[in-house]
């Protein structure tokens, strides 16, 4: 937006084609208008322009906001009742009208009028849109700060989970006669350091028919993990195994908090062939409940984070390798020093700078998705799109160098009858080489940052471990994930800081 | 001897730097060539050795036409004429003993320049041409670190690797102050007088002409106005030459240049 406009001396000499009170009321029917027929054209097209722009996106803040109403008059009403921002915007869009009316009287009366105010007041209107369009809502920012507390803090102290005890399900057991003997068998003895289950009795007989109850049996366990909940199982005679429904539920138990718990179970209905129903045979019920088994050790989270972390590292090298390794080519076709000797070269020139200047304006993330479609999802899609990134930005710095070397040495180098190879070893790459090193350090920084959120797009590396734990709200997780990353890029500042020092 | 002839340089965009030039050098000589910028010394002195190549013309020395040799004949012959810059054209990044080292890169094989490797009789060579300017002791610092009176002494250094016949010298003096002026033109001379090198020398400021030219020639767009003797310059006043030169010639620092004529000058 450009209003302030220095009349030239023929639009001072020329007098305005309307009155002014005629070029006022031409702007008061269109904006602009007036100050176009007093001859400052440029005046009154960027009026017309910016008026016309305005009310257009003030008609769609209206209807976006009103999206329910309809008739004017209506979406005005719930507009300007549900948005401030839109009323502060009328008033200066009113404003802005007046002032464009009054303006267009000045300027026919070869008065003269300031459009700095006209300007400034373009500028407000413009970042009201702004503000309003970009739902900026800086009450929420302030009011809702909180809610990121308990994220927050596991973000930023996510170490419990980098540890975990390994676990596995104890299957405690008591054997059950059916149908009931002379001769149950003898219930288990008590133990001092395991868990153990006792039965009584311990024998009994199946529900007759499905959803019927059988006979009791009260289950009494001991030693068991204190509140941890346990389920039932049932083996039978053949090694079926199924879980204890009791009134159409699974049942679970949770030991109390010295690990003991009773309780009372209705033997369950199962086909039984005919020819068997009456044989005696022994059932068993099982207590199984999911228990920690020896020390602490590394937990799985922290592992993954670690062989992701140096995926990423490697991903961030290969992309750096190979764009150096492709840039080095490039940027000789991509200097304009060494193209310029005949049209065909600077042709090539041409191609290779454009090209290079295409593929630089498209971020790795994009490349990242197109060479997952290609070579499918993991590092090696990611390592394509950074290197792709990589060879253009790597191609334009290097070529830019090549570019800027003094011409002096090489004609010194010449003078002393060396041959073009020694020209090229003590005159041009001395030169180039502290450039290239400081621009490809800057660039392996920018891959290894670059390949730690690849991943968000399936390019391999930490940041799918990150996107998927965010997805599934384990921010403790995805602590370490940042931590790692952190931890990585601030290593390797160190040390892309140390290498630009030897170097350059 | 060097001789050129009807030498003509005209450049791509048309600028006519040299108007068929015609001179003679004996062997020995301290020629010293004045001119405005822009006047076509720095091409003339760039055709002599082929870092430009001539449109028209003969450049004989010792026999042989320098404007028609190409690719190795070319390269023999440039490791013969040693060259001196006036921004020195030194690789700065490099350390003073490659630099000085690079002189001798025409009696190198490729294979061995490409890994730096010199015969030990140039890394004698090289020491004794550091020790000769003055130098010994910055030899293993890096070209830029050093002053620029020091870098011109590696530039001829690096010249005088080359056990050249000739040394081309473009402006070397131009970038230094007066009393470095004199003490890289003494070093010129002597090379001069001592190894007996040919020297052809541009020059701007008039005392300097003086005090050391055998043997002058002026140049005024692209084309030889002024043919003097070592006699002849030094009887020339200001006047005189500011007519050859164009009215922007000037003596280097009044006083303090006629000072050092004689308290300087007059030891060398």
């Amino acid at each position: 937006m450009r209003l302030s406009h220095t009349p030239t001396s023929s639009e001072d000499l020329k007098p305005s084609l309307v009155p002014p009170f005629l070029a006022a009321i031409l702007s008061l029917i269109i904006p602009g208008l007036g100050q176009i027929l007093a001859r400052t054209i440029r005046r009154g097209l960027l009026l017309l322009f910016s008026f016309a722009t305005i009310i257009g996106l003030l008609a769609w803040r209206f209807t976006e906001t009103a999206r329910r109403d309809t008739g004017l008059i209506n979406i005005v009403r719930k507009g300007l009742s549900l948005e401030p921002a839109l009323v502060v915007l009328s008033i200066l869009v009113i404003v802005f009208y007046i002032w464009n009316v009054v303006d267009a009287y000045a300027i026919a009366n070869r008065s003269g009028s300031n459009p700095a105010g006209l300007l400034f007041l373009v500028i407000i209107i413009f970042f009201m849109l702004g503000w309003q369009i970009g739902q900026i809502d800086v009450v929420a920012l302030i009011t809702q700060a909180d809610d990121a507390g308990p994220f927050l803090s596991s973000v930023l102290w996510p170490w419990e989970k980098s540890i975990e005890y390994p676990k596995d399900i104890v299957t405690t057991t008591a054997q059950i006669q059916i149908p009931c003997t002379e001769n149950p068998p003898a219930p288990s003895g008590a133990l001092e350091d395991a868990p153990y289950l006792l039965a009584d009795p311990t024998c009994g007989t199946l529900a007759e028919f499905e959803g019927a109850p059988g006979s009791t049996v009260t289950l009494t366990g001991h030693n068991f993990i204190p509140n941890t909940i346990a389920n039932i199982w049932w083996e039978d005679p053949i090694g079926n195994e199924f879980r204890q429904r009791q009134g159409g539920e699974y049942i679970k138990i949770t030991p109390d908090e010295r690990g003991a718990f009773q309780i009372d179970i209705e033997l369950p209905y199962r086909l039984v062939p005919a020819n068997i129903r009456d044989d005696t045979t022994i059932w068993e019920i099982q207590i199984r409940q999911v228990a920690s088994i020896g020390d602490w050790q590394f937990s799985t989270e922290l592992k993954l984070a670690i062989e992701k972390i140096i995926e990423t590292i490697f991903i961030g090298m290969m992309a750096t390798f190979f764009g150096i390794l492709l840039a080095l080519p490039v940027s000789f076709f991509a200097a304009r020093n060494l193209m310029s000797a005949s049209p065909i070269t600077l042709g090539i020139y041409f191609v290779t700078r454009t090209i290079l200047n295409i593929i630089r304006s498209i971020e790795p993330l994009i490349w990242a998705i197109i060479f997952v479609v290609i070579v499918g999802l993991g590092p090696f899609a990611g390592i394509m799109a950074l290197t792709v990134h990589s060879i253009a930005a790597l191609g334009k710095l290097y070529s830019e160098s090549i570019e800027s070397i003094d011409p002096g040495p090489i004609e010194a180098i010449q003078a002393t009858g060396a041959n073009w190879l020694q020209v090229v070893v003590y005159a041009v790459i001395p030169q180039i080489i502290p450039p290239f090193v400081s621009f490809t350090i800057y660039r392996w920084d920018i891959n290894i940052r670059m390949s730690t959120i690849i991943g968000f797009v399936g390019g391999g590396g930490i940041g799918f471990l990150l996107s998927q734990w965010i997805r599934l709200l384990d921010y403790k997780a995805a602590g370490i994930a940042v931590w790692f990353i952190a931890i990585t890029v601030a290593i390797l500042d160190f040390v892309s800081a140390e290498v630009r020092q030897r170097f350059v | 001897m060097l001789e050129v002839r009807h030498l003509t340089k005209i450049y791509d965009d048309g600028t006519v730097a040299l108007r068929d030039v015609n001179f003679i050098v004996p062997d020995g000589e301290f020629l010293v060539i004045i001119g405005l910028s822009g006047s076509g010394k720095s091409t003339l002195l760039r055709c002599i050795n082929r870092l430009i190549d001539p449109t028209e013309g003969e450049i004989i020395w010792d026999g042989v036409d320098l404007a028609k040799l190409e690719g190795t004949e070319l390269r023999m012959a440039r490791r013969k004429i040693g060259m001196v810059f006036q921004h020195f054209n030194l690789v700065r990044r490099s350390s003073v003993i490659t630099n000085v080292l690079a002189g001798r890169l025409g009696y190198t094989s490729s294979w061995q320049s490409l890994f730096g490797r010199f015969s030990d009789e140039d890394n004698a060579k090289a020491q004794h041409a550091l020790e000769r300017l003055g130098i010994e002791d910055q030899a293993h610092k890096r070209a830029d670190e050093l002053s620029g009176g020091q870098q011109q002494r590696v530039g001829v250094a690096r010249a005088l690797m080359q056990e050249p016949k000739m040394i081309l010298a473009d402006e070397p003096v131009a970038s230094l102050d007066p009393v470095l002026a004199h003490s890289i033109l003494q070093h010129l001379e002597l090379l001069n007088q001592e190894d007996k090198i040919t020297i052809l020398c541009s020059l701007h400021y008039l005392d300097l002409v003086q005090r050391y030219a055998t043997s002058v020639f002026g140049l005024r767009d692209g084309e030889i106005v002024y043919r003097g003797t070592r006699e002849e310059i030094r009887g020339m006043n200001d006047e005189e030459f500011k007519e050859i030169y164009g009215q922007e010639a000037e003596r280097v620092g009044g006083g303090l240049q006629g000072d050092l004529l004689t308290a300087n000058g007059g030891g060398a």
